[in-house]
């Protein structure tokens, strides 16, 4: 009898021992269901698993931060799907890195936002991916993986998720009339504007590559719906500046620019990308300067002849576009009071506006491959037709024309006093003869 | 039969022999054309060497240059219609007789290169419905049907790059529109000099300055 007392007290005790963590954890963790109250018995430890890269990767889940997650509804389960009741533990299965793990639950994600997977797949971030760059954002790099807050309070106070890669980037939004605004509380000169963070005009996973700039012209407009307005009062051929100047050259007044002349498909009406069906124009690229040290106007011109591609009908041009030279600049921008709002920045000779030219062809994804070119290209007579759809009066002028001019000027000067000098020669002449 | 009167053989000639060659209208047209082209070269210079000078902004210099262009465009059609809906389009016809043409306009051309010099007879009678010379009458129909309505339509094209963005790119490019403009330019920047300079060869320096003004024919050393 005491014998069957003592073992019956004893597992007794062993059974609530082993229920003691998950009453504990129920206790302070109301929210956490039972299901996921046995995944946590284990994970909220410092569970550890070596992977085969070496690494050794924490397994454990901080209760509390999970107890706000917004997928604590749908449980473990609801992502680890390969954990089933009755089946074995897949704790012991290999895997290969850290990384590895991510994108085998990117696609956990996506069964169930296909929306946003399909909006992602689109990005230049899944292009990344894709090429295999291991910086590439998955889900879990922005979202984090059991932390996972709802979309009203996933407010980026310091810059993240964008700014644990774009340092820089968050480094001069937050210095720019934007960012100031949002610091302020959206205020810009007393009024209450909510000022746009990264995915305002990024969007949140459809993020394209900045070569597509066209769009980002179309996402500034959408909130200065004036802008378009204001620069018809002063500026002529309003429609012309916004279409080949991007807005950041003047309203970043401090950014470095360059004028990027991207190949385009005047047929198709779309930028020229790699492709099969582009190789021809692409191996002109690579060859005709392969010391890279920028296309002159010949070897341009050369790069523009027969651009027709494998039988098919194509008209290709260089699209000329005055634009910041680098993301940051970007976004160093300023309030509309110190934009640049003299024309004669960049419409004379040698404007700084000019220096830096590049000519690009479109990768699949929209990213740009850009080559250097001399920026001689822009105001030689060799370029009239090669780039023929760029031009600034007096700052791209082309320099021959100049001397054509002083020609004019020195023919039309000599006309009278060579006609005088003549008359003056012709009448001595004939009044020796007279004598 | 009795020789016609001066009255006939030149029904432009008033009593006091002085020839009626440029009606009012021309005589405005010409002047406001003139003012018009020396402000388009001028803003055109500023336009295109803001680094070399700066008598006003470009911002000035590109406003002043389109309200001069589109006065200087209104100017020209009343010009064409005044000739088209008047007997003086005469001066304006082509001759059909080349080799007649050219040999007036050789022996026009050598008047001004020695004959204006020994005091030869000018070759060429004027008329109010014959008023140009060989040479001169090549010039202005040169001028006034090709290069200036080129300027204005790639003036035109410049002005509203947007607009014209179809016939731009179907001639080529912005570019190309452009070059073509500020060759123009150019051949106006000489025209001016040379046009300023052979207003001098005139019996008197000054006379065809005051035909311009009065609209009668000053009279020749040889009448």
């Amino acid at each position: 009898m005491k014998t069957g007392l003592t073992l019956g007290s004893l597992l007794l005790a062993i059974a609530l021992l082993g229920m003691a963590p998950a009453a504990s954890l129920a206790d302070h963790h109301e929210e956490v269901t039972n299901p996921d109250l046995k995944c946590l018995k284990c994970h909220s430890r410092n569970l550890k698993k070596t992977l085969e890269d070496g690494e050794k990767m924490s397994l454990k889940i901080e209760v509390a931060d999970f107890e706000k997650s917004v997928h604590r509804v749908i449980g473990c389960t609801g992502c680890h799907r390969d954990i089933v009741k009755g089946e074995k533990h897949p704790s012991r299965e290999p895997i290969a890195s850290r990384r590895a793990y991510s994108l085998k639950h990117n696609q956990t994600c996506s069964q169930c936002h296909e929306d946003h997977d399909a909006d992602f797949e689109k990005s230049i971030h899944a292009s990344l991916v894709r090429d295999g760059n291991d910086e590439a954002p998955l889900c879990s790099d922005c979202h984090t993986s059991h932390k996972i807050q709802p979309r009203t309070d996933f407010e980026p106070v310091n810059g993240e998720p964008c700014s644990k890669c774009h340092v820089d980037i968050n480094e001069a939004y937050a210095q720019s009339v934007h960012g100031g605004a949002r610091s302020e509380g959206n205020q810009i000169r007393g009024k209450f504007i909510k000022a746009p963070y990264c995915s305002d005009c990024h969007e949140a996973h459809e993020v394209l590559a900045v070569s597509s700039a066209d769009y980002l012209v179309e996402t500034c407009m959408s909130c200065h719906e004036v802008a378009k307005l204001a620069h018809e009062q002063w500026l002529p051929n309003a429609a012309m500046h916004m279409k080949s100047v991007g807005c950041a050259v003047c309203h970043a007044p401090e950014a470095e620019l360059r004028v990027n002349l991207q190949l385009f498909d005047r047929i198709k009406q779309a930028p020229v990308r790699r492709s099969e069906e582009n190789i021809t124009l692409q191996n002109k690229l690579a060859e005709i300067d392969p010391n890279g040290n920028g296309l002159d106007p010949v070897e341009l011109w050369k790069m523009m002849l027969n651009t027709d591609e494998g039988g098919q009908p194509s008209d290709i041009k260089l699209r000329g576009r005055l634009e910041v030279a680098n993301g940051v600049d970007a976004h160093r921008l300023a309030d509309h009071s110190e934009a640049i709002r003299s024309c004669e920045s960049c419409h004379q000779a040698n404007a700084e506006a000019f220096q830096n030219v590049t000519v690009s062809i479109n990768r699949p994804d929209g990213r740009k491959e850009s080559y250097k070119a001399d920026s001689k290209v822009l105001s030689s007579p060799i370029s009239v037709d090669s780039i023929g759809g760029f031009y600034a009066p007096g700052g791209t002028r082309i320099r021959w024309l100049d001397a054509l001019l002083v020609l004019a000027i020195v023919g039309g000067l000599a006309v009278p006093v060579g006609h005088f000098a003549l008359g003056k020669y012709l009448r001595r002449k004939n009044g020796n003869k007279s004598k | 039969m009795s020789p016609p009167s001066a009255m006939e053989q030149n029904p432009g000639k008033a009593q006091d022999q002085k020839i009626y060659l440029h009606p009012l209208p021309v005589r405005i047209w010409h002047w406001v054309n003139a003012a018009g082209f020396l402000l388009l070269i001028l803003t055109g210079f500023q336009l295109r060497y803001v680094d070399l000078f700066s008598l006003m902004s470009f911002e000035t210099a590109v406003h002043l240059h389109n309200w001069i262009g589109f006065f200087v465009i209104a100017n020209w059609f009343l010009w064409f219609f005044y000739y088209l809906t008047s007997d003086k389009i005469t001066n304006y016809h082509p001759d059909l007789n080349a080799a007649s043409f050219f040999e007036r306009f050789f022996r026009q051309a050598q008047f001004y290169g020695q004959g204006i010099f020994m005091g030869q007879k000018r070759p060429h009678d004027v008329h109010p419905s014959n008023k140009f010379n060989p040479m001169q009458k090549l010039t202005y129909q040169f001028m006034m049907f090709i290069t200036v309505p080129i300027t204005f339509i790639s003036g035109l094209m410049m002005w509203d790059v947007e607009r014209f963005s179809a016939l731009i790119e179907l001639v080529g490019g912005i570019r190309v529109v452009n070059t073509v403009h500020v060759l123009m330019f150019i051949m106006f920047v000489m025209f001016m000099f040379v046009h300023a300079y052979m207003g001098m060869l005139g019996p008197k320096p000054s006379s065809h300055y005051k035909e311009m003004i009065t609209g009668y024919e000053e009279p020749h050393d040889e009448d």
